[in-house]
């Protein structure tokens, strides 16, 4: 069965040579066809990849930082019509006051901050990050990403790109 | 690559069937005018792949459609082209599902025993016809929305049931985001899929019945 289904059309009753070249301009259009997939691929492929800006969002009063330890804010922004709530950690430590997002840098689930064991645990892969962001156990390949921070009279702004 | 072939045909079995179907005999009085349903099925093809393409763009909503078809139209790459042969193949689709239908009526291929697949044939007719009603209200222009009001208001001219049929085709006393959703969603899902059924019967037919002699 399976080498009567494999025979070769030369094997068969009619005349080859023309149906051969026949064949052969089949084939090429078949190929011509595949050809196509290389403009598709350009025409789905995203048209506009833009570097996002840098846009300082308030967060708070300067007054309601923390003294020492580490803070959960949430803020909330418009982008265009949509209001979008995010949060993030703000720590005090004796390295001074710093930003954290709580995007895992592992695969971006968001972490939260254990105050028992004083470490960021994510809760998807189990990565740990201790106050200043560094990495100290877990699939995490990168420390949690520091953001930018500026107070200015008296209200604390953060750098984000949305 | 023939190999790979050779064992996934070796189980489904498609080779020996289609190489009887292409090897068959054919009526020694062909021409190209027999062409004329294979060109039609080509330009189907070609709609139905550039539509699908245009599926990923396009955004059926009252506010987003006109600005989604200038999106395609201006900056997607190659975006003009694949709407514009969207726009031949589809109108080209009618003109040669008519010729084709000439040519079929001219030789009497429509005899028996293929008088049923003349119906199957005038069903595809109506089915790109259908879909070629339905695509024209997408762009969601002034000249879409007027054809469609004028369109559908002949609908609303069939006595007794006229009003039924115009608010079931509109979804709605008023041309609107409604009825832009009921023509996209006919307009992609349900009538390709409808010709890919009855272009199958189609096929199958002439198939079975072979090419006919004509006169």
């Amino acid at each position: 069965m399976a080498k009567a289904l494999g025979r070769n059309c030369k094997d068969d009753i009619y005349p080859m040579k023309r149906r051969d070249f026949l064949k052969r301009i089949v084939k090429s259009f078949f190929f011509l066809i595949g050809l196509c997939f290389v403009p598709v691929f350009a025409y789905l492929y995203p048209f506009k990849i833009k570097e996002r800006p840098v846009r300082f969002i308030q967060i708070l009063e300067e007054d309601d930082l923390p003294q020492t330890g580490v803070k959960r804010v949430s803020f909330s922004y418009e982008e265009g019509q949509t209001k979008i709530n995010r949060h993030l950690f703000v720590v005090r430590s004796d390295e001074g006051l710093a930003a954290f997002s709580p995007v895992c840098t592992h695969l971006g689930c968001l972490v939260s901050w254990n105050r028992s064991r004083e470490e960021f645990i994510c809760p998807c892969h189990g990565g740990r990050y201790d106050r200043h962001g560094k990495v100290i156990g877990g699939p995490p390949p990168a420390p949690l990403n520091r953001l930018p921070l500026d107070i200015r009279d008296g209200r604390v702004y953060v750098g984000l790109k949305v | 690559m023939s190999s790979v072939f050779n064992w996934i045909d070796s189980r489904f079995g498609i080779r020996e069937p289609h190489k009887k179907f292409f090897q068959r005999p054919l009526p020694q009085n062909m021409n190209y005018s027999y062409c004329l349903g294979g060109i039609a099925f080509t330009l189907y093809l070609i709609s139905a792949a550039t539509g699908v393409l245009l599926a990923v763009y396009y955004v059926p909503s009252v506010d987003e459609a006109y600005k989604s078809v200038i999106r395609i139209n201006e900056e997607v790459f190659l975006g003009w082209l694949v709407r514009s042969m969207h726009k031949w193949s589809a109108n080209l689709l009618v003109v040669f599902i008519m010729l084709h239908a000439l040519r079929v009526f001219v030789n009497g291929s429509y005899r028996p025993p293929r008088e049923l697949n003349w119906v199957a044939g005038v069903f595809t007719f109506v089915l790109s016809m259908a879909s070629g009603f339905t695509g024209y209200l997408l762009p969601w222009d002034q000249k879409a929305y007027w054809a469609t009001v004028v369109g559908t208001s002949m609908a609303g001219t069939i006595p007794v049931a006229g009003t039924v049929v115009l608010y079931l085709v509109r979804g709605g006393p008023d041309v609107d985001g409604t009825t832009l959703i009921r023509f996209y969603s006919m307009h992609i899902l349900i009538l390709p899929l409808l010709m890919a059924v009855i272009l199958w019967l189609h096929f199958h037919m002439v198939k079975r019945q072979g090419i006919s002699g004509g006169m």
